[in-house]
């Protein structure tokens, strides 16, 4: 990861920047919004089974601190993804596990966590009147680094 | 309904309050299917967006819009392969996008 860093910083032209968007490692709540109330599902653990986003912190602030780059400005803002209905939802968290599980037993483990969530979300939207919205917020980290 | 990938454009403001496009040419590394790219390449001078999916790439160019088919070029390849075959100080602007890992 850092030497990808220090390829970037190759790349870049002195006066350039370097921009860094990734999910802040905790969980992502699963919400039904509807007639201005939300309900929570769950939470979506995905640090429990994903590529590790705080290896991401880490090798940010190791690159800060060996010179090569210098964060300017940092930001949090909530990442929200909309699902026509729970059975989507179970559908693309199924292929997220695929695509973004750390290991095989990660992405074992963490299929019946989703199965739950989408279940529960299921019922909520079932419960819920029509024109309630299924959303997951996934809190996102952005920083500005310049090569140093 | 399809799936909606921040509606509301809170990636997007977040991306302009970091950095002013214009004029610039921009790495976008995991570009994926092109959904950040869309919203700031219209600013940018030119874009390089990459991602190892060839699937994902394939979608990025089929969604390619007309207006910024001069403006794009999409390539399907590892970052260490796109790096090592690049010229130094190529690039005003990097964007990792979920990419650090």
């Amino acid at each position: 990861m850092v030497h990808a860093l220090e390829e970037i910083r190759r790349l870049l032209k002195p006066a350039g920047a370097l921009i860094d968007i990734h999910p802040v490692a905790e969980s992502s709540p699963i919400e039904i919004h509807q007639g201005g109330k939300i309900d929570v599902a769950g939470d979506l653990s995905v640090h429990q089974w994903c590529v590790d986003f705080q290896q991401a912190d880490i090798a940010l602030t190791e690159i800060a601190q060996r010179g090569l780059f210098a964060v300017e400005r940092d930001a949090v803002f909530d990442s929200l993804t909309h699902y026509g209905s729970a059975a989507e939802m179970r559908t693309s968290l199924k292929e997220s596990i695929d695509k973004f599980a750390r290991d095989a037993q990660s992405a074992r483990e963490s299929v019946p966590h989703a199965e739950a969530l989408a279940a529960r979300a299921e019922e909520l939207m079932q419960a819920a009147v029509s024109g309630a919205e299924l959303i997951v917020r996934e809190p996102t980290h952005i920083s500005r680094l310049r090569p140093t | 309904m399809a799936i909606q990938v921040d509606p509301e454009n809170n990636e997007t403001r977040a991306l302009f309050d970091m950095a002013n496009f214009s004029g610039q040419h921009v790495l976008e590394i995991g570009c994926g299917d092109g959904r950040l790219t869309w919203r700031y390449a219209d600013k940018a001078a030119r874009v390089t967006a990459i991602d190892p999916s060839a699937r994902q790439i394939a979608l990025a160019r089929e969604h390619l819009p007309d207006q910024l088919q001069e403006r794009i070029e999409f390539h399907s390849i590892a970052f260490e392969d796109f790096a090592a075959a690049s010229a130094p100080s190529a690039f005003d602007i990097v964007i990792l996008s979920w990419s650090l890992c």
